[in-house]
């Protein structure tokens, strides 16, 4: 999937930012540690005409804002289907069954949630809108319990509108960005509080300030220390953008660093409060595994991986001194072989070596695919129990979400 | 701390400001008397109507006279027919007066007023050493963004073509011009003449000027508050470096382009240091005793020289300085890089993290600038 | 729900507890973010719109293609042939921004229409034969919708422009302007509105009018309602009387930002106006 855009960048310079960060540890060209993310401003509930809002700016000046807005929606029965987030074990209810509608008995749908993505300059059916917006939907949909929260009786769910807007032009890749957004904009999503009981036409409490989180907050006394490590509650999930360059892991990459990439990865991972074991079996999703990290307070789960093509392939291959004909001795006016001639002024690197061979300092952009390995260590790197994606989601959580 | 969220900077401090801004209530009341019957306005003067006056402007008195120096679009700035219009004014139909077109500062060149506005795109001027990427090859010249409103030109007739400056240029070269510039490459060179139009002719006839590489780019134009690089005495320099990392060279281009890289030694430089320079590599250290053919050799190289670690971290290091002032809001010029560089080094070496953290994000960021400012 | 306009009747405020000349809360930015060349958000009352502009700019081989397919929005000017530069305006309104969350898609017929409305309207002050060859770029967010949306718009693309440092004759300050009973009611004294909020636009004829600075030249004009063409003129002048109000208040959030610039040192000082007759 090309889902990056292109980046103009001299084969000099990818040779350069190749070759710091393939350093270890890694010289990140803005001086980051490898898993730090850039320095980002936040806020929530910025629209007061939605149920959660979020605005994220980066330091570069990319912003994005997300609105998410609920309807109630009457549940449409379908009497014999299974929708395909269902958990094992309900009674679909098809028909108007008896059975009592206790909490284990809810449901979603991965229609009760709608995604729209825009970003300024793509139209809304370009293949990179399209897929940045599948790629945080499955996430949130990816094992169902996200639908299941929008459950409100046997004949009536909310319907979730998540609009995703990205205000900046899309100067580096957005879906860390837009996730990161999403997030904070569904931690402070609020649903009027339900007032009517059982299976009859929901009604709802009209005082705003007793409407529960989405996410029910962890620990309403402390929600703002970041260090708690007693939040064990569910979370939205987060996509977070890793990328390889030769054995470095990089997180949150930068334009630049993603044009040098060896390998990128979408990484969705969430935090759940209990452990549930589910033989999910997705088609859809292209890669998937199912790993439970356990750390003091907070499980955090796989959702969904998928690779990013990285833009590094696409860029134009740096032309090694040898091989180089403005390089070196003079081209003469006679239009002379130039290649004579370097060999008898450099004569350093065999002439045709540089086409199939690195030489230092030239860039080459990544050919076939990433390793395995590789591959395999990103994934087990966002994982790490007490690494990156807990300090994130708990400075995420740290947010005021007033 | 792989993360840091900070929470938005407080909203505009529109009313706050009163302890550092005396109210002025001449400054636009005389605009508030418009018609309609009074009732009219703001409720609860949430923009508050008092311009501080520049009470800061201490080194020449005369200004605070006046409220301010800052012209708006529409605003007349004279009516004198002594004056003549410059850039970001215009005359208003009908009138003589001179309007202001931009929101910015007056300036003054003899009987010329032009207002330079706060923030605007790069415009070039003959003479202007700028950073530039290549985007577009034509067949007898390459287009190069400079940051401005336009593409600028740069001609094939206005390089020097390998092996010799004095060469003719021949169809050869035309037809393989992609071998000196390709798309995405960078190049330093300078204005030579300017269109009609505004757009701008390059040329690199000048060992200082071509390729670049052995080192990162920085795009402080249209970044930040409205710093970013000034025209100044000088835009090349090559600097020492702390940690032992030899020497860097720093290119501002007057467009907001700029370049940190490396120090290569010129030949020049390598005949009379006797070829010591460290890693000055497979492309300058053949052995070829014209120095004019060495150096039309590495200017079209796309080979980097080996670099080591420290130096690396030092380009970064740099970059971050640059990256700092641009957040927030100083000028880039030499004085502030070399000053904020020391700085920097000075931040790293007490830091926690040792003097091997570049980092200058956010806070250091911030620490830094007030630690330039306060000097 | 229809308004009730007995009760401005008698008690001459509206349904918002305004007066009839009164303009909403306004509160404004420019510089919003980093990265762009200029930069603003708007608030009229509820409508809160965003503004970025990318530009003046040459659409290179590469970039042209994309910035100019995917805008959907109005251009003004004839690209490079014309030695003008184009003004593209892009809209995205956002799914959130209305009480009812509806999906505007980009074809929307409206949207593009506002989107034609505000390249005029920009195009009429900016001097855009300053960039021959250029494109600007002008992508607006509605975040949210209380009426009066048009003139939000063109308010919050004019300070952005003001922010890219593009020349313009003067701002473009827009505002709306009602009538306090509706074209049925056919009433002979009823008493002009500005600014109208999302429930008096649904009830009442309206107008949107923008001038070109302080003068009474008039930029945009745009009336979608029904009203009698005797009331017309009263509405025009309230309107009027709103663009330079509105004016005033776009110029001093762009003098607060400029003197605050001036201090920190990021712009030199430059002359001041009482200095230019000396010496």
């Amino acid at each position: 999937m090309a889902s990056s855009q292109h980046v103009l960048l001299s084969p000099a310079e990818l040779a350069y930012l190749h070759a710091s960060l393939s350093l270890i540890p890694p010289i990140r060209p803005d001086g980051r540690s490898p898993t730090q993310f850039r320095p980002l401003v936040a806020e929530t509930g910025i629209l007061p005409g939605t149920n959660g809002s979020a605005r994220i700016c980066f330091a570069d000046g990319t912003e994005a804002i997300v609105g998410v807005k609920a309807e109630v929606e009457r549940t449409a029965l379908r009497p014999g289907e299974d929708t395909i987030y269902l958990e094992e074990g309900g009674l679909e209810g098809g028909d108007d069954g008896e059975e009592g509608s206790s909490e284990d008995k809810r449901k979603g749908d991965a229609s009760w949630v709608e995604m729209t993505v825009e970003i300024p300059g793509l139209r809304d059916d370009d293949s990179g809108t399209a897929f940045l917006s599948a790629m945080l939907s499955e996430a949130l949909l990816a094992d169902g319990e996200f639908a299941r929260r929008l459950w409100i009786n046997r004949r009536f769910h909310w319907k979730l509108y998540l609009d995703i807007i990205l205000i900046s032009p899309p100067l580096s890749y957005p879906l860390p960005l837009l996730s990161l957004t999403t997030h904070l904009a569904l931690l402070s999503t609020r649903l009027p509080r339900l007032k009517s009981e059982g299976d009859e036409d929901p009604f709802f409490d009209d005082d705003w300030a007793a409407a529960p989180y989405l996410f029910p907050r962890s620990s309403e006394t402390s929600a703002h220390t970041t260090t708690s490590t007693t939040s064990t509650s569910t979370r939205p999930p987060i996509t977070l953008l890793v990328m390889a360059v030769a054995n470095n892991i990089i997180f949150d990459p930068s334009k630049e660093e993603l044009a040098v990439a060896d390998a990128a990865l979408a990484v969705s991972v969430t935090s759940t409060s209990s452990h549930t074991t589910t033989a999910d079996a997705d088609p859809i999703r292209q890669a998937q595994a199912q790993e439970q990290e356990e750390k003091e307070g907070r499980n955090l789960r796989l959702l969904s991986i998928r690779t990013i093509d990285p833009p590094s392939r696409l860029t134009p291959p740096g032309v090694a001194n040898a091989a180089n004909a403005a390089y070196g001795a003079s081209l003469g006016a006679s239009g002379q072989q130039p290649q004579q001639q370097q060999q008898k002024s450099t004569a350093v690197v065999p002439v045709m070596a540089s086409e199939t061979e690195a030489v230092e300092g030239v860039w080459r952009p990544p050919r076939g695919g990433a390793k395995r390995a590789v591959l395999g260590a990103l994934v087990q790197k966002v994982l790490e129990g007490g690494g990156v994606v807990d300090e994130v989601l708990d400075a995420l959580e740290g947010v005021d979400l007033g | 701390m792989p993360i840091t969220i900070l929470p938005p900077k407080p909203a505009r401090p529109l009313n706050t400001s009163h302890g550092a801004h005396p109210e002025d209530g001449s400054s636009l009341s005389s605009d508030e008397s418009d018609s309609g019957g009074g009732g009219v306005g703001l409720d609860d003067g949430d923009i508050s109507m008092n311009l501080p006056p520049t009470t800061t402007t201490t080194k020449n008195p005369a200004h605070s006279s006046h409220a301010h120096s800052l012209v708006t679009p529409g605003e007349s700035i004279t009516s004198d027919p002594q004056w003549m219009r410059g850039h970001g004014t215009y005359i208003a139909t009908d009138t003589t007066a001179i309007t202001s077109s931009v929101a910015g500062t007056i300036t003054r060149t003899n009987k010329l007023l032009s207002v330079r506005p706060l923030r605007a795109r790069y415009t070039p001027e003959v003479g202007d050493l700028v950073v530039g990427r290549i985007v577009e090859v034509q067949a007898k010249r390459w287009r190069v963004d400079v940051g401005s409103t336009q593409l600028a030109a740069l001609p094939l007739s206005a390089i020097n073509l390998p092996g010799g400056i004095l060469r003719k240029r021949t169809e050869t070269d035309e037809l393989q011009i992609r071998t000196f510039f390709a798309e995405g490459d960078l190049v330093v060179a300078e204005v030579q003449q300017l269109f009609g139009d505004g757009g701008a002719v390059l040329h690199t006839r000048s060992l200082r000027y071509g390729k670049l590489r052995n080192g990162v780019f920085v795009a402080v134009s249209g970044v930040g508050g409205g710093g970013g690089v000034v025209r100044s005495r000088r835009q090349v320099w090559t600097m020492d470096v702390a940690q032992g990392a030899g020497q860097v060279d720093v290119i501002l281009g007057v467009n907001g382009y700029v370049w940190i890289s490396k120090h290569v030694e010129t030949p020049a430089e390598l005949e009379a240091g006797g070829a010591t320079g460290a890693g000055a590599g497979a492309g300058a250290g053949v052995g070829i005793t014209n120095m004019e053919e060495i150096v039309s050799a590495t200017m079209y190289s796309s080979q980097n020289d080996p670099i080591e670690v420290e130096t690396m971290r030092e380009i970064a290091r740099l970059r971050g300085v640059v990256m700092a002032l641009v957040e927030n809001g100083l000028r880039v010029d030499e004085d502030m890089v070399v000053k904020g560089y020391h700085e920097a080094v000075e931040m790293a070496l007490a830091s926690a993290d040792g003097p091997e953290d570049v980092y200058l994000g956010d806070e250091r960021g911030q620490q830094l600038a007030a630690a330039l400012t306060g000097l | 729900m229809p308004l009730d306009t007995s009760t401005y009747n008698l008690a001459l405020l509206r349904v918002d507890g305004r007066r009839w000349n009164e303009l909403r809360r306004v509160h404004a930015q420019i510089r919003t973010q980093a990265a762009a060349d200029g930069s603003s958000y708007l608030e009229m009352g509820h409508t809160k719109v965003m503004c970025v502009v990318t530009g003046p700019t040459e659409p290179g081989p590469r970039r042209g293609g994309a910035a100019a397919g995917g805008a959907g929005g109005g251009g003004v000017g004839s690209g490079g042939a014309g030695g003008k530069a184009e003004i593209v305006v892009g809209i995205v309104i956002a799914g959130f921004s209305s009480v009812d969350r509806k999906r505007y898609g980009r074809g929307d017929k409206r949207t593009l229409e506002l989107a034609s409305t505000v390249s005029n309207a920009l195009a009429a002050s900016l001097h855009t034969n300053l960039f021959p060859h250029s494109q600007i770029n002008i992508s607006l967010h509605v975040l949210s919708q209380d009426g009066s949306l048009l003139a939000a718009l063109i308010n919050a693309a004019t300070l952005a422009c003001v922010d890219a440092g593009i020349p313009m004759t003067d701002y473009v300050a827009a505002c709306t302007a009602g009538s306090t009973s509706t074209y049925a009611a056919n009433d002979e004294g009823a008493d002009p509105l500005l600014d109208l909020n999302h429930q008096e636009e649904q009830e009442l004829p309206g107008l949107t009018v923008a001038t070109l600075g302080n003068s009474d030249r008039v930029a945009v004009l745009v009336c979608e309602s029904r009203v009698q063409i005797s009331r017309l003129e009263g509405m025009l002048a309230v309107g009027v009387d709103g663009c330079k109000q509105m004016r005033e208040i776009l110029d001093r959030v762009v003098r607060e930002k400029g003197v605050r610039m001036i201090q920190e040192g990021t712009v030199e000082k430059g002359v001041g106006l009482g200095d230019i007759d000396m010496d």
